[in-house]
């Protein structure tokens, strides 16, 4: 349990949170708080996995970031993207992206197309999540503070 | 504020949160309000990754625009945060074109992490994502180690304004050279986890994943731009990967 869930959390944390000074956050608060974004996207990621498709994975994992993602930028009176990007880095799919190309260059191109489609739709299920959550935010303020637009 | 002001501070506060890595909504957004804000509801923007132009109409009938060209975009949250503010509290209590132009530019002029840090920064990024892929500890240091190379390389190489896609063949191909060494050396076990943590510093996965949103947004033209730009940086990293690999296999029968 601990092996093999609590820590790949915490490495999602840590890698986060090198991220959080590649992308210049300064305040040491958002830096933490976006830093255990990365981990609890992991941690629903892995808790998702039973269901069996990775998409869903991914696109669970992207909700429940997105709406933290949303809490903490009220908290904070900043751009929810400042917590969305570092923390969505774990899920993004750089190793598919990789092999992709590896695929690509190597000539095999039945692998290519596979891993290619299997990497767009892993891109799509993040941005779906992502623009569903923003999306119904937005739609929640206009319908409750229809003065200010 | 005169017309030919307000031209040029919407244009230069949109310049400067797409150069910072703002999404082109927010850009558009932004622009759109601050014309609001004076007065100018005829005021819009269209904005792609690498062009802005502006434009707006008077109420006697004359049209004022303006392009801005954008090279190199870099990610700078802490900006686009203080550029949202400052963007929100112009719309609030406008303010004259002498405050708005100082405040844009002690914001431009904030400071970024030093070269230390960046370093620090990007060792760490490898380092535990390839313990994340289920490296063991010696893969993790090999790959903090290429990780540095790498921070190292690139800024060396954007020093001299490289262009981006021989920057980003060479540090992979770095990254793949030190990382098969390291395992026939007998320091690491999995040259592949190694490449694969190493190279998340260099994979385009933010932006494969913003050209979806802009595209499921309907932005579809910046979304394009970004799927192009992603393929290229992609195809770049696993070149340089891909050359040395098959040049360990044939040469040495490494990997």
């Amino acid at each position: 349990m601990i092996k093999d869930f609590f820590l790949p959390c915490l490495y999602a944390i840590l890698a986060s949170t090198g991220f959080c000074i590649i992308f210049n956050i300064r305040q040491p608060k958002r830096i933490l708080f976006a830093s255990l974004g990365g981990g609890l996207a992991w941690a629903i990621y892995l808790l998702a996995a039973p269901s069996g498709s990775d998409l869903f994975c991914y696109f669970a994992a992207t909700i429940g970031l997105s709406v933290y993602a949303e809490v903490m930028a009220r908290l904070f009176k900043c751009p929810a993207t400042e917590f969305l990007l570092v923390a969505l880095i774990p899920l993004v799919p750089g190793g598919g992206i990789y092999h992709t190309m590896e695929y690509c260059i190597q000539g095999d191109t039945a692998a290519f197309l596979e891993t290619g489609l299997h990497t767009l739709g892993i891109a799509a299920s993040l941005a779906v999540g992502i623009l569903l959550v923003s999306s119904v935010v937005r739609l929640y303020r206009m319908v409750r503070l229809p003065k200010n637009h | 504020m005169d017309d030919q002001q307000l031209l040029d501070l919407a244009g230069d506060l949109g310049f400067a949160l797409l150069k910072s890595g703002g999404e082109i909504y927010r850009v558009e957004e932004s622009i759109r309000r601050i014309f609001l804000a004076y007065g100018r509801d005829t005021g819009d923007a269209f904005v792609i990754p690498s062009v802005i132009i502006v434009s707006f109409t008077t109420p006697q009938g004359r049209s004022y625009t303006k392009m801005l060209r954008v090279r190199g975009q870099t990610v700078d949250l802490e900006q686009v945060d203080r550029l949202n503010s400052l963007c929100r509290k112009i719309c609030l209590h406008p303010m004259t074109p002498e405050q708005i132009r100082q405040e844009l530019e002690r914001i431009q002029q904030l400071p970024r992490y030093n070269l230390s840090w960046r370093i620090a920064a990007y060792a760490m990024v490898a380092f535990f994502f390839t313990l994340l892929f289920e490296g063991s500890w010696g893969d993790a240091v090999v790959a903090g180690v290429c990780g540095v190379a790498t921070c190292i390389a690139c800024g060396q190489m954007n020093r001299f304004h490289t262009n981006p896609f021989f920057v980003n063949t060479i540090a992979s191909a770095l990254i793949a050279a030190m990382a098969l060494s390291s395992v026939a050396l007998g320091m690491g076990a999995h040259y592949d986890r190694i490449i694969i943590g190493a190279l998340m510093n260099l994979v385009p996965g933010v932006m494969i994943t913003n050209f979806m949103r802009d595209i499921i947004a309907g932005d579809l033209l910046a979304g394009l731009i970004k799927l192009t730009e992603s393929l290229l940086v992609a195809t770049a990293i696993a070149l340089g990967a891909g050359i040395v690999l098959t040049a360990a296999r044939l040469l040495w029968g490494l990997g």
